[in-house]
């Protein structure tokens, strides 16, 4: 005891994660650095997509309104970079937010749970001072915080760049389900999808059984919230309305005269430049906070399920 | 810390009618065992394959619940002592990704009350192990001496050890044998070690536990169980030896030898010697059949003193 006395209030001293959380740090060391690089890649994504990756697109809106945005979107490879148009790389980031939340299902499935009961480490971890209940609390705890950190971080770069670019997304679909599903469900998305690989884990007990319905199970959850499944028919993506004008050399905005790429029929107008934006949807709110209640919701339940699930399979 | 220094009682571990299933229709593991375990002994635990053995020592760690019976693990249940209790699986799961260091520095964080990190780093040092190494790099022999290490440095006050020593090198287990018997007669440690080495039991352990179908079929201090039984030899049937219970006979040229439980003294006409411990244990596990021995000391209270 000599040693761990003389030791001690000096680590306490120090800041670092100690215990539980160092433990639960330090055993799923690799999912954090593949945390951490998606975060920063992602969020590198949306910091270009926000500043230079926009600016030719925004150049070809200001001298040809909407045109210009269909010829950009259009004509793939004018950016250059990465593989698609602007428009494209816009609906990237939304893409990588739901296969991450898929991904922090299986590992929560996988490696955080069932591969810990397969491998007898978990009782390791229960022979020690620790019972099972706390256990799993800091097993969820710490990867909970780090999702929600990052997904928070990439959900505000993302709004951001909606409300500074989203004028530059072709008009449909597109433009409507990315307003729609970003905001506060898409932190609540990947901490159901813990909630989910932790039962499924917990439950099955094996790694690969517990892989394959974590997985189904995230994605009905994604489906879900990309609103397809049949019962949600009547509960689609309201319309989103986009006020686009023309702007005359005198200040005045009119309706874009339709002159597409043609130089002389704009100059005919008078047009020197071109206005466009999404206005907010009143619904945005509403639809945003019940789909972040109900996940998060959906999340409360399976994570008493897991508990209640390991204190059947141990003695906590 | 709940009762570390409440209870310096002499009974470990009590159990009264205790029964284990793994599923709800499995047949019992273990199966209305009821014993006690002194405090400060080294105690042996033995049987065949499947008798219960690494069920009855995950079930003291308080890792799985008795579906009968009543357990006191060190005056309190299993799962509230679990601070007290050190616990290695047969497997001995140990996380490959860490390195030694780190795996030690685990039981430091998991363990803040207790740990004695400079007690399982001399463990690790004896072994000639680079602090450094991964675990997964390790061999069977050197994971089981980190488990000992991350077991022992907890500085536990009854230690369950399933199959400790089986892939160990003899000098290993010589070595890690000699750490735990000095461990254990220095600070009193309860010792409870499965093992099918007879040897290693025989000089290691003062105290037997026999499973057999998962009850109890021996229990009681080695001494006392070894004293209890005769090895006889001589002319005549197995029922001539009344009123001595016989284990096991065999036809030994024209006579036979038999291993007796002693009831008084041994008729003159035969050749009595004390069984070896290995006599003993092989007699009674070729022998289901033959009623259990519990000594005194090993005996459940039958009045509840409940957790």
């Amino acid at each position: 005891m000599s040693a761990a006395a003389t030791t001690a209030p000096v680590r306490r001293a120090l800041p670092a994660p100690r215990g539980l959380v160092w433990t639960v740090l330090r055993l799923h060391r690799t999912a954090l650095w593949i945390w951490t690089g998606f975060v920063v890649l992602t969020a590198g994504l949306l910091l270009w997509l926000y500043g230079p990756g926009a600016a030719h697109t925004q150049h070809l809106l200001d001298t040809l309104g909407y045109a210009g945005v269909q010829q950009d979107a259009w004509a793939a490879g004018v950016t250059g970079t990465f593989t698609g148009t602007y428009n494209d790389l816009f609906q990237d980031p939304a893409s990588l937010l739901n296969i991450s939340s898929f991904a922090v299902a299986l590992f929560a499935a996988g490696t955080l749970t069932s591969r810990e009961l397969e491998n007898g480490t978990a009782r390791l971890a229960w022979t020690q001072s620790v019972t099972p209940a706390r256990w799993l609390a800091a097993k969820l705890a710490v990867p909970a915080l780090l999702v929600t950190a990052g997904t928070s971080l990439l959900v505000l770069l993302y709004r951001m760049l909606w409300n500074a670019h989203g004028n530059l997304l072709l008009a449909g679909i597109g433009p409507r389900a990315l307003y729609f599903a970003i905001g506060p469900a898409t932190v609540a998305a990947p901490l159901l999808g813990l909630a989910v690989g932790a039962v499924a884990g917990l439950a099955l007990r094996r790694t690969l059984p517990a892989l394959a319905v974590a997985g189904l199970a995230q994605y009905a959850v994604n489906a879900f919230r990309a609103n397809s499944w049949p019962f949600q028919g009547r509960y689609q993506q309201p319309e989103l309305s986009v006020r686009s004008r023309a702007i005359t050399s005198t200040g005045k905005e009119i309706p874009d005269p339709g002159c597409y790429d043609s130089h002389a029929c704009l100059a005919r107008h008078d047009v020197v430049g071109f206005t466009r934006r999404y206005l907010p949807s009143p619904d945005y709110w509403p639809r945003q906070l019940l789909e972040t209640g109900v996940l998060l919701a959906a999340t409360a339940i399976l994570v008493a399920v897991a508990f209640g699930v390991l204190r059947k399979r141990s003695t906590s | 810390m709940s009762s570390t220094s409440t209870t310096r009682s002499t009974v470990a571990v009590e159990a009264r009618g205790l029964t284990v299933r793994h599923g709800r229709r499995a047949a019992a593991a273990l199966d209305d065992c009821s014993f006690r375990l002194p405090a400060g002994r080294v105690s042996a635990l033995v049987g065949p394959n499947g008798a219960g053995k690494s069920t009855l020592l995950a079930t003291l760690a308080g890792l799985l619940r008795p579906s009968a019976g009543t357990l006191t693990v060190l005056g309190a249940g299993p799962a509230e002592t679990r601070e007290r209790i050190a616990y290695l699986a047969q497997d001995k799961p140990l996380h490959p990704q860490l390195t030694i260091a780190e795996t030690l520095r685990m039981g430091a964080e998991l363990n803040p009350a207790r740990w004695d990190a400079a007690y399982a780093r001399a463990i690790i040092e004896q072994g000639k192990l680079a602090p450094g190494t991964k675990v997964r790099k390790l061999s069977g022999g050197q994971r089981t001496r980190v488990a000992l290490a991350l077991a022992l440095g907890k500085r536990p006050d009854l230690m369950l050890l399933d199959e400790p020593m089986a892939d160990l090198d003899p000098l290993a287990r010589h070595e890690l044998l000699g750490t735990l018997m000095a461990d254990a007669a220095e600070r009193g440690t309860t010792v409870l070690m499965s093992s099918h080495i007879v040897t290693e039991l025989a000089d290691a352990c003062d105290h037997l536990l026999l499973l057999g179908d998962g009850r109890i079929r021996l229990g009681g201090g080695l001494d006392d169980l070894l004293l209890a039984h005769t090895v006889v030899t001589g002319r005549g049937t197995p029922a001539e030896l009344a009123p001595h219970l016989v284990v096991e006979s065999r036809a030994a040229g024209r006579g036979l030898t038999a291993l007796i439980r002693n009831d008084g003294p041994v008729d003159e006409r035969w050749q009595a010697e004390p069984p070896s411990l290995e006599e003993l244990l092989l007699a009674h596990l070729r022998s289901p059949g033959t009623p259990a021995l519990i000594t005194p000391g090993t005996t459940a209270a039958p009045a509840a003193v409940t957790r």
